[in-house]
């Protein structure tokens, strides 16, 4: 087994303990729920796939267990001192980085672009085909997952408050000031999601970005993995004493 | 802590094997030279030097002297603020190609509690990349006694056996520079004493061996050398039985009750051990120069003038104290 499998299989280990994977689940069953109660009760002609998936996939759901597992990827490790074993080992912070992240990014991505898929085939209305949107949604929140996974992992080595910065980052960032700074929507995951979406499928979603999203989103992914081994880098551990 | 004092030296008693105060000697394994370390305005190692070879080493301080700190920054886990810090030749700090040769079993027990005693060993020999990691863990798990619960998850582990199965993933890539944070926190005599001779012949097979303790028996039964810590700065360094000796021969206070208290502190102004007395509040304080010549010395002097004694206390017999008199006598 290579290094980066190591580091993988141990972080999928850590992060799939029970509690936190069950609460995990039923945030990404949210959609679902939403999806069968929409089916059951709207009236024909009212539905708009797109707009349910963002209200409640990409604004809620995805940051959310995007920070929960991004953050515990490696930032709880720092915490309760298990990540000394992994930092005094002859490997390149990078290589712990990338693993940490892609743990992160495949477990969010795992649980929500099955619900993000359910959920738009559950809204369609009949004789509407929901793929195209749908499908669209669904990438945009693959790509997404990767991304804040990236962002949380940074952010949990630089800051030891990595989950309350990353729920002001998505509630207050990106929940309240994207509405009011519309540029600030440049800097804004959510709208890097949505862009990919549309570029996609235009009639999904509208976004500010549009098909830039996929630069805008390539340059954070990098830079939020380069920061983070830098930062790993001359990560310090202090004793007791 | 005066953070503006001068470069001093201190006190060195004589050389032990393994241990010496020059920073230049050449095939010396860990080295200090002049290293600080502060967190904001507080410092936590001050302008301490070393030069350590093969052989254990006892990093000997009360809690909070800086031990972990010193151990930390030969780990290369934090960064010296001012100074050097050297391993096997190389740079400590930004350097995870070192870890091929440092083994380091940190203070805090955590190890994740999912997984079994083997598994933890087998990951870290894996993460050295080990051409046989399995045999290597097993090696290690061997080393420690730790065999009849290696398939037990390390949640299920007592204090002394998390302790062990850190120092075999610590050792699983038999590294010749070994740095051990107070490796016997929750031990039993039997577990102890396995584990002093187990580092005993390691060092005996050549590598250089740094552990911390706050105990200053632990010390005194598996070093060759010692550094004494105090306050973050490095209170005296070299053979344990020097140091013993520094320890025993320092000043004492002792507060003496007899029948005639004035009588008495009259007459211990004529020994040659004593070099105070004072009579305050009903109570006499008795400054010593040495301890053995002084305890000796009390009930004949007690007896020639007639004074009955009730008690002889010595006041300040903490380790706390033995320190600070080590770090003050520059």
């Amino acid at each position: 087994m290579t290094i980066f499998a190591e580091i993988v299989t141990i972080t999928l280990r850590a992060l799939l303990g029970r509690r936190r994977t069950l609460l995990m689940l039923l945030l990404a069953a949210i959609p679902i729920i939403v999806g069968l109660l929409v089916r059951t009760n709207a009236r024909p002609g009212q539905v708009d796939i797109g707009a349910i998936l963002d209200g409640i996939v990409i604004r809620v759901v995805l940051p959310l267990v995007a920070l929960v597992f991004g953050t515990a990827a490696l930032g709880s490790e720092l915490e309760d001192g298990t990540a000394v074993h992994l930092l005094t080992k002859p490997i390149r912070r990078s290589t712990i980085v990338v693993a940490k992240i892609m743990v992160a990014g495949t477990l969010t991505a795992a649980m929500l672009v099955p619900s993000t898929v359910l959920a738009g085939v559950l809204i369609a209305q009949p004789g509407s085909d929901p793929l195209p949107t749908t499908f669209a949604i669904a990438v945009g929140v693959l790509v997404g997952s990767y991304l804040y996974a990236a962002i949380f992992v940074a952010l949990s080595i630089v800051t030891s408050r990595g989950l309350l910065v990353g729920l002001g980052y998505a509630l207050i960032w990106e929940g309240i000031l994207a509405g009011l700074l519309p540029g600030s929507q440049v800097f804004s995951v959510r709208e890097y999601v949505r862009g990919i979406a549309e570029t996609l499928e235009p009639a999904s979603i509208e976004s500010i970005v549009g098909s830039t999203a996929v630069v805008y989103a390539a340059i954070a992914l990098v830079a939020a993995t380069v920061i983070a081994s830098l930062r790993l880098a001359v990560y310090e551990v202090r004793g007791s004493d | 802590m005066s953070g503006a004092a001068p470069a001093t030296r201190p006190p060195v008693a004589e050389p032990a094997p393994g241990v010496s105060m020059a920073p230049g000697t050449p095939d010396a394994a860990l080295v200090l030279e002049r290293v600080s370390r502060w967190y904001g305005n507080v410092v936590a190692v001050n302008d301490v030097s070393f030069a350590l070879g093969p052989g254990i080493t006892g990093l000997l301080g009360p809690n909070g002297a800086g031990k972990t700190t010193i151990l930390h920054m030969l780990a290369g886990l934090l960064r010296p603020s001012a100074g050097k810090v050297s391993v096997g030749g190389q740079v400590a700090w930004h350097n995870p190609p070192m870890y091929r040769s440092v083994g380091l079993v940190p203070e805090r027990e955590a190890v994740h509690a999912f997984l079994t005693g083997r598994a933890f060993v087998e990951m870290a020999a894996r993460l050295q990349r080990l051409p046989d990691p399995r045999a290597a863990a097993a090696r290690a798990i061997a080393t420690v006694d730790l065999a009849d619960a290696a398939d037990r998850q390390v949640g299920t582990y007592s204090k002394g056996m998390r302790q062990r199965v850190k120092i075999a993933g610590a050792l699983v890539h038999e590294p010749s520079i070994l740095l051990l944070d107070e490796p016997f926190n929750g031990m039993d005599p039997r577990q102890r004493l396995h584990m002093i001779g187990l580092l005993r012949s390691m060092a005996e097979a050549g590598r250089a061996i740094l552990f911390s303790s706050h105990i200053l028996e632990e010390v005194e039964r598996l070093a060759d050398g010692v550094l004494v810590i105090h306050a973050g700065r490095l209170a005296a360094s070299g053979d344990f039985r020097e140091i013993r000796r520094l320890m025993t021969d320092r000043p004492h206070t002792f507060v003496v009750h007899s029948s005639d208290d004035r009588r008495l502190a009259a007459a211990f102004m004529a020994e040659p051990a004593v070099f105070g007395t004072e009579l305050r509040d009903g109570r006499l304080t008795v400054q010593v120069a040495e301890f053995g010549g002084f305890t000796r010395a009390v009930a004949r002097v007690a007896r020639s003038v007639g004074v009955s004694l009730f008690e002889v206390a010595p006041t300040d017999d903490s380790l706390e104290s033995v320190f600070a008199y080590l770090v003050s006598r520059r």
